[in-house]
């Protein structure tokens, strides 16, 4: 990094099996985060190997990405290739039917096949490189297979440990091998987020009609809310609030536990282990935010698609030399 | 002195001088093979033609997938070759991408192109990695004259600041033998043409033109040789050596022609000796040469940087006086983005003279191509947006009877560059676990 430079906003890392509606809702509020400039969303996985569902993904990446001048790539979803694909939820094919006034599409589905999609471990490696040092953090909304088999990859862990300055669990289910994995060999912070969370916080589904009509009549994910939930009622809202907390850990949102140590029982539910040298932690509710919290989701989601900025070392300068190199080419 | 029956596959035609003349591979260099059985025996060479500042990619890659239909306009020339030649999809250069060093993708996809390592950002202190052709010419290359060779066509400045910080070292070369050491590409068609027939040190002006007022040609110099080869051999193995040493004298004439043109032109023109001012020309020489080398087993290992990352070339023989690194930031600007395409496919019409040279020689039943892998590719895909996924990459050949040409297949996004390279190794008999950034082999190329 440059001297007297600051590093970018964090980078956000989010994997999830995508069944439910919440994870959407984390996305979108993440991408909210980076209109904000209070992270950027550098990519998105799923450990479930359904291309219905990843088409949806993407195009709801497409649409946070924002007008086609954005600077930045629309990065591609990894997806892993083993396993069931799993039930798509119909939420997620029914905004394909929209159509505009003319007839067309309003939304493209733009994968068709799995060369559509990126190996998972192959694209964490590529975009953790591209983060700054303890600049990146990881939200996982689902089973831990993709961060467990990340955790055997070649040069994962240093990389790892280099460039992620926490791991945020939303209600830690599935895969009971592949969690206990990432809580025994993740090399960094872990923060859980329980159901217990859910039951406390909510998305407001009545902001569907009002906030994100409001905004944009088109937003890919009102539409999966409206066909998931007709009568628009809340969501509760685990990894949304992983998402919220992760991209701004000290706003005070929630109460953080002290350090200890994660287990997951053979049942599935996660254990917490006070240990004064422990690098785990969990979240719980402060009643006295639960309504900023909604508010805030609500104001994050439905914000328009905001335009990247740029960000690189001495990006002026050296877009200057560029020019200046350019003028000298012409030359004959 | 040529005396026995069975000619060792490693014989040259020797004489007066520093002449030392490789054959081609002869039927008499091995009788007890059935002809139907060479494909398989014969070397497999591999050989990278590098072009630079990416590509308009609607013209590049068709809207498909399998088996060839139409070929997208860029890759036209290669029509009459389609049958050989694989178009590979979504590989990706992670290295060449910024990865928090700022400006200066041309230096970086050019450096780390056959290193996968992300070169140090520095003018002074140079660090890359070694390169997987060098990697493949230190096992393989022992077995032939040259273990590879490295070729260009335009700039080999090794000093300077050839990208926004970056070395000209890691936009003029393609090839490193370690992490600081890059191997110079050789531009002089003359200088080329020395090191293959000659002792391999070059020669001063005032030299070279005492040779050439005493001689007419290389080939008179292995008369006697290439005499008593003759009458060791069938009708057919006769017919190949004549056609291969037609082809050494065709290049010996189109040097000559390029050094009377040269003095005619400018004769303080800033180029090395032997480079004629042609574009195709200059490519046609270098590249029959590289033929030859093949043919001859001089080498099984090439690199070809056609022009240098970065280029601003103009290409006045296609009406295009703008230079074409320029011309690639084009902001999508119809006329400039026209000008592009044209020079993508000029670049890929020399390259297709150089396939119809390589399937017009036979090898056993095979052709010359078939046992190669002859990569024509680029380290940037869009030269307007700088991306370094989705890489244009073509491989010419069937490497030896494995790959199965006549399609596009395309890997899934993000798939490492590096992976095609663990592949390519595995065919030159070299095999690693992993090189660069790859993540495994690059499948579905021997699938059809």
């Amino acid at each position: 990094m440059q001297f007297g430079r600051g590093k970018p906003s964090a980078g956000a890392f989010f994997d999830s099996d995508f069944t439910t509606l919440d994870s959407v809702l984390a996305v979108a509020v993440l991408y909210g985060m980076q209109g904000k400039n209070d992270c950027r969303m550098a990519m998105i996985s799923t450990s479930r190997p359904d291309l219905a569902t990843v088409g949806y993904v993407d195009t709801v990446e497409r649409y946070y990405h924002g007008p086609g001048r954005n600077f930045a790539q629309v990065p591609p979803v990894a997806m892993r290739t083993e396993g069931k694909p799993g039930v798509t939820p119909k939420a997620f094919i029914t905004p394909f039917d929209k159509k505009k006034p003319d007839g067309t599409s309003v939304y493209t589905n733009q994968v068709k096949s799995v060369i559509d999609t990126a190996d998972p471990n192959t694209m964490f490696r590529n975009y953790l490189q591209a983060q700054y040092a303890q600049n990146g953090f990881f939200v996982l909304a689902g089973p831990g297979t993709n961060l467990a088999n990340l955790l055997e990859f070649r040069g994962a862990k240093e990389l790892i440990t280099a460039k992620i300055k926490y791991l945020v669990i939303a209600q830690a289910s599935g895969d009971v091998a592949a969690m206990r994995k990432v809580l025994a060999d993740w090399p960094t912070s872990i923060v859980s987020v329980g159901p217990e969370i859910g039951a406390a916080i909510e998305f407001p589904g009545a902001s569907i009609d009002k906030e994100f009509l409001a905004a944009n009549p088109d937003n890919p994910v009102a539409d999966a809310y409206r066909a998931w939930d007709p009568k628009l009622g809340n969501t509760p809202a685990v990894a949304t609030a992983a998402a919220l907390y992760a991209g701004r850990p000290k706003e005070g949102y929630f109460k953080l536990s002290g350090p200890g140590t994660l287990t997951m029982r053979d049942d599935g539910k996660i254990e917490f282990n006070a240990t004064a040298n422990g690098r785990h932690q969990y979240l719980s509710v402060d009643p006295s935010q639960t309504e900023k919290i909604a508010k805030t989701f609500v104001e994050l989601a439905s914000a328009k698609p905001v335009i990247r900025l740029r960000f690189r070392p001495d990006a002026a300068m050296e877009e200057k030399k560029d020019d200046k190199e350019e003028k000298k080419d012409e030359k004959p | 002195m040529i005396t026995r029956k069975t000619l060792p596959r490693r014989t040259f035609l020797r004489g007066l001088g520093s002449a030392a003349i490789g054959l081609p591979f002869l039927d008499v260099m091995a009788p007890a093979l059935a002809s139907s059985t060479i494909p398989g025996k014969a070397p497999v060479r591999m050989a990278f033609f590098y072009v630079p500042n990416g590509m308009i990619m609607d013209a590049w890659n068709p809207d498909y997938v399998g088996k060839f239909q139409e070929l997208p306009r860029s890759l036209k020339p290669l029509e009459p070759y389609k049958d050989d030649i694989i178009q590979l999809g979504n590989l990706t250069h992670n290295t060449g991408r910024a990865l928090l060093d700022g400006a200066g993708d041309h230096g970086r996809c050019s450096g780390s192109y056959l290193t996968g390592i992300q070169v140090k950002k520095s003018l002074v202190e140079i660090k890359n990695g070694v390169s997987f052709d060098q990697i493949v010419a230190n096992e393989v290359g022992k077995q032939t004259r040259f273990p590879s060779l490295e070729l260009g066509m335009e700039d080999a400045r090794q000093a300077g600041d050839c990208d926004s910080g970056y070395s000209c070292a890691y936009t003029n070369n393609l090839s490193w033998r370690s992490e600081t050491q890059p191997l110079p590409p050789i531009l002089d068609p003359r200088a080329l043409f020395e090191r293959m027939f000659g002792t391999g040190l070059p020669m001063t002006p005032a030299e070279r033109a005492r040779q050439t007022r005493y001689r007419r040609s290389i080939l008179d110099f292995v008369t006697d040789d290439t005499r008593k080869l003759e009458s060791n051999l069938g009708p057919t193995d006769r017919r190949k050596l004549d056609e291969y040493l037609s082809s050494i004298r065709e290049v010996e004439r189109q040097i000559e022609r390029a050094e009377k043109d040269n003095k005619q032109i400018d004769p303080k023109m800033d180029k090395p000796y032997g480079v004629p001012a042609d574009f195709a020309e200059h490519f046609r020489m270098m590249s029959n040469m590289i033929a030859i080398a093949f043919q001859a087993d001089q080498t099984r290992i090439v690199t070809f940087l056609m022009t240098r990352e970065g280029s601003s070339r103009p290409y006045r023989e296609l009406g295009i006086p703008d230079g074409h690194h320029p011309l690639t930031h084009h902001r999508n600007q119809p006329e400039l983005m026209e000008k592009v395409r044209k020079i993508n496919e000029y670049h890929v019409r020399q390259f297709a003279s150089f396939i119809e040279k390589m399937k017009s020689t036979k090898e056993g039943d095979a052709t010359l191509l078939d046992n190669s892998m002859i990569v024509y590719g680029a380290g940037l895909q869009d030269g307007n947006a700088h991306l370094h996924e989705d890489l244009p990459t073509i491989i010419a050949g069937k490497g030896g009877n494995y790959i199965k040409t006549g399609r596009r297949i395309v890997a899934r996004k993000e798939t490492p560059m590096c992976n095609l390279f663990v592949t390519m190794m595995d065919r030159m008999g070299v095999h690693v676990e992993n090189f660069g950034d790859s993540t495994g082999r690059l499948q579905g190329l021997d699938l059809a």
